[in-house]
């Protein structure tokens, strides 16, 4: 045991360095040590760090003043605080993984509601699945103006009836393509169309080059 | 909240009649009347001109139809892709595999993200977002045919990224046709276009 | 505005006509007579919009883009009888997307003139002022809750046209226009 605590405790530090390197040059000085701060906070609270390293590398990159940096950096603390609570009482006892509480930070900070959050977390067909799809179906679907309640409604059909990952997406797609025919449907019309369609929902359109010459990652 | 008696909320809905609404209800009563009074004058302004000479328009060619919606001013967003989109798309193998040039196929963790945006007389245009740390200069957009209409397609990890267009080194835009947006949490209401890249 | 009726279509509309006879002569092959309609319905249609949106610019394009949309669709109007609710319709979810995009749901105040001096009595303020403070105090409404007094009190709707707008049941609709007239006393006892 003490063995293994030397291990994490020689390794937190090795990660701070290299979070600090990644955010030099790319920050306003005046702005590392409160960031710095909130990321160490971040990983004191075993909280996945690198959304908030994300906030401030893109706050550097919009010139963003010290001041709101911080801040906006604090926010995204305050979500992944949030997101594992909420990650921790949907399955009590587990460990809230990395990416689910990103997942669920992601969703609030897309303005999802934590209760309706937290239902579509609880009571998940597949345990285990990421949340992140339905999450995103779910803020799509209410970000075109469909009620809460009715939201979880259609996507928990959608999953039990079989649809997953990226085709929870398509759902949301095509409730948002019911909404526009024929000059304007009521989201209940809309809604109803699609339950019908369910499982069949179809896959949202998109066309790719058959191939790209660039893969793009974080050292490019 | 305070709870509005239900005789006031009654009469608002007009199964009251107002004359029989107690005194210590009246003023609420006269000042959401008059609220919504105030709220009636409609804006000093018509879209008759402009919505007749939309209507009057001969259907356009499907080449006028791009230019002509990717030209209006302060459109609203549509939720969804216009079919222009794919077109362009379509036609971005021949530009994309360079002569010689490897071709790139995702894995199974990977997708392939398409950006699109029309920025007529821009110089230069580039996205920067969470899949490059929000770096300059990493993934440019280009126009070869010089009609304004940017484009660029990469493989990304599947899953969400932020982003935005950075056009002529410094304006920054949240991409008009991203469909999902998100608070950038920087407190001045702005907002990154956010993109889920599926396998 | 009048004009002889195509061929096939029996009818002479004016500004005086039924939607149902408007529509018809529209669909009928005379397009300028969606001015009638434009003339009839664009008022309420801006004032909402622009109630839900907050700004006369954004309203602006969400009407001129849904009355493009309800020509082009027009055949498709189940029932010209209620051609009001189907333009509302339109347009609220023109603006409801609008509002969805820009994530918060909040009002853009942007176009809001100055608050005036809270210490102020009611009475003592300009009529222009008096707009000012309830413009406020409606955008801080939760947009469902601003349709609905909108819709109710500034529209002038019934239930019944209110749900053929926003599909919502009627129920639900009167706990929103509930909800939102305690919202409203609130906000306006705390600006004057």
């Amino acid at each position: 045991m003490r063995l293994l605590l030397t291990l994490v405790l020689a390794a937190a530090p090795l990660t701070a360095q290299s979070v600090h390197a990644r955010l030099e040059g790319r920050i306003p000085a005046a702005a590392l040590p409160g960031i710095d701060s909130l990321i160490e906070q971040a990983a004191a609270e075993n909280l996945p760090t690198e959304p908030l390293v994300q906030k401030a590398l893109e706050g550097g990159a919009k010139g963003i003043p010290v001041p709101r940096l911080v801040n906006g950096v604090r926010h995204g603390l305050v979500h992944l605080r949030t997101a594992r609570a909420i990650v921790s009482r949907t399955a009590p006892g587990q460990n809230a993984p990395d990416g689910d509480v990103a997942a669920v930070a992601a969703a609030l900070a897309r303005g999802l509601d934590p209760q309706l959050v937290e239902r579509l977390l609880i009571g998940a067909p597949t345990p285990g699945e990421p949340p992140g799809p339905v999450l995103h179906a779910a803020a799509d679907l209410v970000a075109h103006g469909f009620p809460a309640d009715s939201t979880a409604d259609l996507l928990r059909t959608a999953q039990q009836q079989g649809l997953h990952g990226a085709r929870l997406l398509d759902v949301a797609v095509a409730a948002s393509h019911e909404l526009q025919r024929e000059g304007g449907r009521t989201p209940a019309e809309a809604l109803a169309r699609v339950r019908a369609m369910i499982p069949n929902v179809p896959v949202a359109p998109t066309a790719y080059p058959r191939a790209v010459t660039r893969r793009v990652g974080r050292g490019s | 909240m305070t709870l509005i008696d239900s005789r006031l909320q009654e009469t608002l809905d007009g199964e009251r009649d107002p004359a029989t609404l107690p005194a210590e209800l009246r003023d609420a009563y006269a000042r959401l009347v008059s609220a919504a009074d105030l709220l009636r004058h409609p804006p000093a302004i018509s879209v008759a001109d402009r919505v007749m000479a939309e209507i009057r328009a001969v259907p356009p060619s499907a080449g006028r139809r791009v230019a002509g919606w990717l030209a209006r001013p302060r459109a609203i967003t549509l939720r969804l892709r216009p079919v222009w989109t794919l077109a362009v798309a379509a036609a971005l193998t021949a530009v994309i595999l360079l002569p010689g040039g490897q071709s790139v196929v995702p894995g199974a963790e990977e997708g392939i993200a398409q950006f699109v945006g029309h920025f007529p007389g821009a110089r230069s245009v580039e996205v920067v977002g969470s899949f490059n740390d929000w770096r300059r200069g990493a993934l440019s957009l280009s126009d070869e045919d010089h009609d304004g209409i940017w484009h660029g397609a990469v493989v990304l990890p599947t899953g969400q990224h932020e982003y935005m267009f950075v056009v002529d080194g410094e304006r920054w835009v949240a991409d008009p046709l991203a469909g999902r947006y998100v608070d950038d949490g920087f407190g001045v209401g702005g907002q990154n276009a956010m993109l889920v890249v599926r396998p | 505005m009048t004009k002889p009726a195509p061929r096939g279509s029996p009818l002479v509309v004016s500004d005086a006509s039924s939607d149902t006879q408007v529509v018809a002569r529209i669909l009928g092959g005379d397009g300028e007579a969606f001015g009638i309609i434009i003339r009839r319905y664009e008022p309420g249609l801006l004032r909402y919009a622009t109630r839900m949106l907050g700004s006369v610019d954004a309203a602006a394009d969400a009407v001129a883009e849904s009355l493009v949309r309800a020509y082009r669709h027009l055949a498709q109007c189940r029932d010209p009888e209620h051609l009001k609710s189907w333009l509302y319709r339109i347009t609220g979810n023109r603006c409801r997307s609008h509002i969805g995009r820009r994530h918060t749901g909040d009002v853009s105040l942007d176009d809001a003139p100055p608050v005036p001096d809270p210490s102020d009595t009611w009475g003592a303020l300009e009529r222009g002022e008096q707009v000012a403070l309830v413009e406020r105090a409606l955008a801080v409404l939760q947009p469902e809750k601003r349709e609905a007094f909108v819709l109710k009190h500034v529209e002038g709707m019934s239930y019944e046209e209110m749900a053929e707008v926003t599909g919502a049941r009627i129920p639900t609709l009167k706990m929103r226009v509930h909800r939102a007239r305690e919202a409203l006393l609130e906000a306006l006892k705390e600006l004057v």
